[in-house]
């Protein structure tokens, strides 16, 4: 997500699922549709019908891989080295949507002379963070940016681009991949087919991209990819982020993440020592006057979601009470705070839905961790591996200090609320049935905790305002759900004209969308992308109309439910669109500017402004440029990250061979936490990567209490190829042992022609897949493959490092 | 009954479109409450589990996969229940009509007329009736296509639940044109035969399959419906009515033991790989 932001804006889909049916090829990498995104598989079926290539690209022949036009192996950790090969072959080749690379993206910006990659460092590198002194674009005198419309002048990014990926040709790639130089240029053939304007391809990933130490960089290759095939904004284009539960979309879009706030604000750090200061850091600028700049209204969110949390209390004088928000003061991420637990900084944990005794990275010292705490409440359904820690196999519940509460839950269907899927799209549900016993919904839990907070605090207390001046008009004791869709959406807090747009609104009308917020206190919105979603017409949320094929052709259907921002279905979508405003892909239209009615008809427009140029193909002066959530309007194809502008490959932390492309054998800006717990491939010669099933759900806690799940994957098990079990003398079905620096677990080995040994330059290299879902607790229980996982993350995120490590596997003794 | 049996209910299962996810065996349980089962591992190829179908397992998805010269061609999957015989041997080796086939296609099963003889269990050439032998009262059980779904317009829960399209369910005469355009259209990705069109007289759920269904162990049944054999027999020796059950009885043992010979031959086949 954070890959998706440098490059366009926002963290997000940019389509949606139904829109999957349009494309005309389908790339699944770092996924398993099929298996773990089951309903979207509809969509990829419909597209098949109608003529697309599917692609999947993973380690494993997954069930995806079974409906696969091409099934191409690569070996975990290695997407970087794959697509840049890609993205090489469609430069060299000239397989690029020119039209598009030249009005939407950054191409022709001119990058400082001095840019370069040597021994896979990007200039200046400190302690793991680059001082980013060579990254900077050329500027004019009036502080634009210099850009070169024939993408000829070597500064330019198209032209460093080009010699940049020409490092990854097919032959190198192969080796660092174990992919066929073949399968690799099919696979390239294919999806640059795209690049005719008319053509689409769409990327769909999940956590196998993520969930790596150079994970933020692999959604940069696809993101640049799709961009330079003109594959972003159009129908059946996008990179579809499939998030792994059904509200993902939701909790991040609220703040779930430790460095952002509701809305994708900024998570206010400790030098952030007002809101001025504040907002001078966290509101873009730009000098050309036509971009858009949108995160130029920063203020007006900011302003409007302080007087959601506390409303009256939030005044001008009191900048909005900003400095009642906690400020960071460093990393909050999974593996920072259980870290610090396990040091003892950490000293209470409320944990809802969450069992990170099972889906914690290096899971042993997670459960230890949680030892060192004085309490942990678990709020969930069952009685999770996390909630049970104290009493785990091996463990003595009387030397653990730990009092830990269980507070049951209601489920999504006993609630009522809305819930958002990675389309972006929040839809209103019902509650079917009450909860069982004395379950309660999370609305319920979270109000009970803030009343009693408060009433601790009313008697005193450190720094008590944040809490006992918070704004809370939800209603009784069981929260109504309605009234907090709509303080998310915002009301008026006073009279507003807005003369420009010819509207007025009165205080307690609720805000009709965010082009409303003000930054003057009369406005509230508890998250800005939200505004719109419940409006005096109602709960647009709670809509379910379906739209007539006949008109809707691409199947927006725009009155189900409601997406933001703004319902837009597919965002970007102006670049769909020439600089003349008419679609590259005439056949199915998501935008199409109207010069009559000087309005864009079709979708929602990412911005309402005319095209950049006029009919007559002279410049106007009125248009804004596609991608208006990045300060310059383009896309990014250089962009600004931790670890580099452009992604470049690493080995994962543990790796049985050494980097082909450079010295550097890691990502040079991860943290590494525990030095002496990274496996040598002396030692630790096999790849491993875990993954899910369509059987079981995450942690396990959903799943394996369900006894018909249970009985469809009763244990846990590591699917090892042929050739390995020939060479361990491991028969399917036998137990195995398998090892890491971290620890051991005995598992169910299934041997299958599905897994098949790399050649890597040379040499073979097996690799294992290991289920995650198993834990200690609950109906069908088995080994934790976290427990083998390395405490490591991403450089930009912190996501673990989940996917690849190394490991060894023995057929087990005494089982 | 070929003409009437065009406007019976069925399926289509196109196992070129089934992602083996198995959301239609977890639905038909749930829609059933069938209990679920204790189980190990897996209990066949894949991730096949249960092993077999029982008295609490009505449907069961089948995994293969598809080797060639020690490279994985593909990994197909099969979706293993009660055909729907357009003339059931089961409803015919029944004495006392507890097994009817119904005029909309589904064979359902009238547990209060059922004596427990179990002359359907052996008289299935698939297999299919289960007896719960470990209940005091035992009944029969298999697939009974949702019969109470359908009366109320629904559609039958595994054919419902279904995201990936592999199975489509309507009626059987469109159903074997969609089945055959399919085919038409993608000559190499099926095996040029449309299962259950004319297998055993033909059945209510038809399969298109990317690799011949006998990689699943599905024996090749004939064309010739399993009761014709026993209605020649009783044209013959019209008073003998016990005799038409303990001929498909007889057919039974036959192809019982072509069953387990193909079962040898199977094990084998999954050894090899
Ligand atoms: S498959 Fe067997 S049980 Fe089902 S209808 Fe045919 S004969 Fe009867
Ligand atoms: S639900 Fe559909 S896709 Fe899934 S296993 Fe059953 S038939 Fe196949």
């Amino acid at each position: 997500m954070a890959s998706l932001a440098a490059t366009y804006g926002r963290g997000a889909m940019t389509n949606h699922w139904g829109d999957i049916a349009n494309s005309d090829c389908v790339i699944v990498i770092g996924s398993n549709p099929a298996e773990n995104h089951p309903l979207s598989f509809k969509h990829v079926a419909r597209a098949k019908d109608k003529g697309a290539k599917l692609i999947v690209i993973d380690p494993r022949f997954t069930r995806t891989a079974s409906l696969a036009d091409i099934y191409a192996p690569l070996r975990s950790g290695t997407d970087i080295a794959f697509i840049n090969s890609i993205i090489n072959y469609a430069l060299a080749n000239n397989l690029v949507n020119q039209d598009y690379v030249l009005t939407h993206t950054n191409a022709s910006f001119l990058i400082n002379p001095d840019f370069d990659i040597t021994d896979g460092i990007f200039g200046e590198l400190k302690d793991g963070k680059y001082s980013k002194a060579t990254w900077g674009l050329q500027k004019n005198t009036d502080g634009t940016i210099k850009k070169d419309p024939t993408l000829a002048d070597p500064a330019c990014v198209y032209q460093q681009m080009k010699k940049y990926f020409a490092r990854y040709d097919f032959e190198t790639v192969s080796k660092i991949t174990g992919t066929s130089v073949e399968t690799l240029k099919k696979v390239a053939d294919t999806i640059c087919a795209t690049h005719e304007p008319d053509k689409a391809a769409v990327i769909m990933y999940a956590m196998g991209t993520t969930q790596h130490t150079v994970g933020t960089q692999n959604i940069r290759t696809y993101a640049i990819l799709q961009t330079l095939l003109g594959n972003i904004g159009v129908a059946g284009g996008g990179i579809d982020a499939m998030r792994g539960e059904s509200n993902v979309q939701g909790s991040t879009d609220f703040g779930l993440l430790f460095h952002i706030i509701p809305g994708y604000l900024k998570c206010p750090a400790v030098e952030h020592v007002d809101l001025k200061t504040y907002l001078e850091k966290c509101t873009p600028k730009t000098a050309d006057k036509q971009s858009a700049n949108w995160w130029g209204n920063y203020p007006k969110y900011i302003t409007s979601l302080l007087k959601a949390f506390w409303g009256d209390n939030a005044t001008a004088e009191n900048d909005y009470a900003f400095n009642y928000l906690p400020k960071t003061g460093g990393g909050y991420s999974h593996i920072a705070i259980f870290e610090a637990m396990e040091k003892g900084t950490i000293k209470g944990c409320l944990l809802l839905g969450q069992n990170p005794a099972v889906g914690g990275p290096n899971a042993n010292i997670e459960r230890k961790a949680l030892g060192n705490l004085d309490w942990l409440v678990a709020v969930d359904l069952w009685e999770t591996d996390t909630s049970v820690f104290w009493k785990r196999p091996g463990t003595n519940p009387a030397d653990i200090k730990t009092e830990v509460f269980l507070l049951p839950a209601a489920s999504s269907v006993e609630k009522e609320g809305s819930v958002s899927n990675s389309s972006r799209w929040a839809q209103w549900r019902y509650a079917a049935v009450t909860p069982p016993g004395e379950a309660k919904s999370d609305l319920w839990i979270i109000s009970q905790l803030y009343k009693k907070l408060k009433e601790s605090y009313n008697s005193g207390g450190k720094f008590p305002e944040p809490i006992v001046k918070l704004s809370w008009n939800f209603g009784g004791e069981e929260p109504d759900p309605n009234l907090v869709a709509k303080e998310v959406n915002g009301y008026f807090l006073a009279d507003v004209d807005f003369p420009d747009k010819g509207k007025s609104f009165k205080k307690g009308d609720l805000v009709p969308g965010f082009a409303f917020l003000k930054d003057n206190g009369s406005t509230s919105c508890g998250c800005w992308i939200y505004c719109a979603s419940y409006v005096n017409e109602g709960n647009m949320m709670a809509r379910r109309k379906r739209s007539d094929p006949a008109k809707d052709t691409i199947g927006l259907n725009p009155e189900w439910a409601w997406c933001w921002p703004v319902n837009r279905r597919i965002i970007y979508n102006r670049a769909s669109c020439d600089a003349q405003g008419n679609p590259y892909a005439p056949q199915k239209p998501v935008v199409k500017f109207n010069w009559e009615t000087g309005k864009w008809a079709g979708d929602v427009p990412d911005g309402p402004w005319p095209p950049l140029k006029k009919q007559d193909g002279t410049n106007n002066p009125e248009g804004k440029y596609s991608f208006i959530m990045t300060a310059e309007g383009h896309a990014c194809l250089f962009a600004d990250l931790a670890d580099g502008p452009f992604p470049e490959h690493y080995e994962p932390l543990e790796s049985p061979v050494s980097n082909l492309m450079s010295k550097q054998q890691n990502n040079p800006a991860i943290k590494i936490w525990r030095k002496d717990e990274i496996g040598k491939s002396e030692q630790y010669p096999i790849v491993a990567t875990t993954y899910r099933v369509s059987e079981h759900w995450q942690a396990g806690a959903m799943s394996r209490n369900l006894p018909w799940l249970a009985e469809l994957m009763p244990n846990a098990f590591v699917e090892i190829s042929n050739e390995l079990a020939v060479e361990k003398g491991i028969n399917n079905g036998d137990k195995v042992k398998i090892s890491t620096i971290r620890g051991a677990i005995d598992i169910y080995a299934l041997v299958t022609s599905r897994l098949k040994p790399f050649q890597l330059n040379g040499s073979t290299i097996h690799e294992v897949g290991i289920i995650w879902h198993f834990g200690y607790a609950g109906l069908v229980t088995g080994p934790s493959a976290n427990e083998l996982t390395p405490h490591v993350g991403d450089a930009n995120t912190m996501i673990p490092e989940y996917k690849a490590f190394l490991c060894n596997i023995e057929k087990a003794i005494g089982v | 009954m070929e003409e009437n049996s065009n406007n019976q209910k069925a399926y289509l299962y196109d196992n070129t479109k089934c992602i083996g996810c198995r959301a239609c065996q977890v639905a038909c349980k749930q829609w059933k409450n069938l209990p679920a089962e204790k189980t190990e591992f897996f209990g066949g190829p894949g991730y096949q589990n249960p092993a077999k179908l029982s008295s609490s397992t009505f449907t069961l998805i089948k995994y293969h996969e598809e080797v060639e010269e020690d490279k994985l061609k593909d990994w197909v999957f099969f979706k293993e229940q009660c055909r729907h015989c357009l003339e059931p041997a089961c409803v015919s080796a029944c004495l006392v009509k507890a097994l009817e086939k119904t005029p909309e296609g589904p064979v359902i099963y009238h547990e209060n007329l059922c004596m427990g003889c179990r002359y359907c269990m052996i008289s299935c050439p698939f297999d299919i009736p289960k007896f719960q032998y470990h209940k005091v009262i035992p009944l029969i059980q298999k697939c009974n296509y949702c019969y109470d779904r359908l009366e109320e317009g629904l559609l039958p829960a595994c054919s419902q639940t279904c995201p990936s399209g592999a199975i489509k369910f309507g009626t059987r005469g469109e159903l074997i044109e969609e089945a055959r355009e399919r085919i038409f259209k993608n000559p190499d990705r099926y095996v040029n035969h449309i299962y259950g069109e004319h297998e055993v007289g033909g059945t209510s759920t038809l399969c298109i399959s990317s690799v011949p269904l006998e990689k699943f162990g599905v024996r090749d049944v004939g064309t010739t419906p399993i009761p014709s054999y026993s209605k020649q027999f009783l044209t013959a020796v019209p008073v003998v009515i016990i005799g038409a059950a303990t001929f498909c009885t007889a057919l039974y043992w036959i192809a019982k033991r072509r069953e387990a010979v193909a079962e040898a031959e199977n094990k084998t086949e999954i050894k090899e790989e």
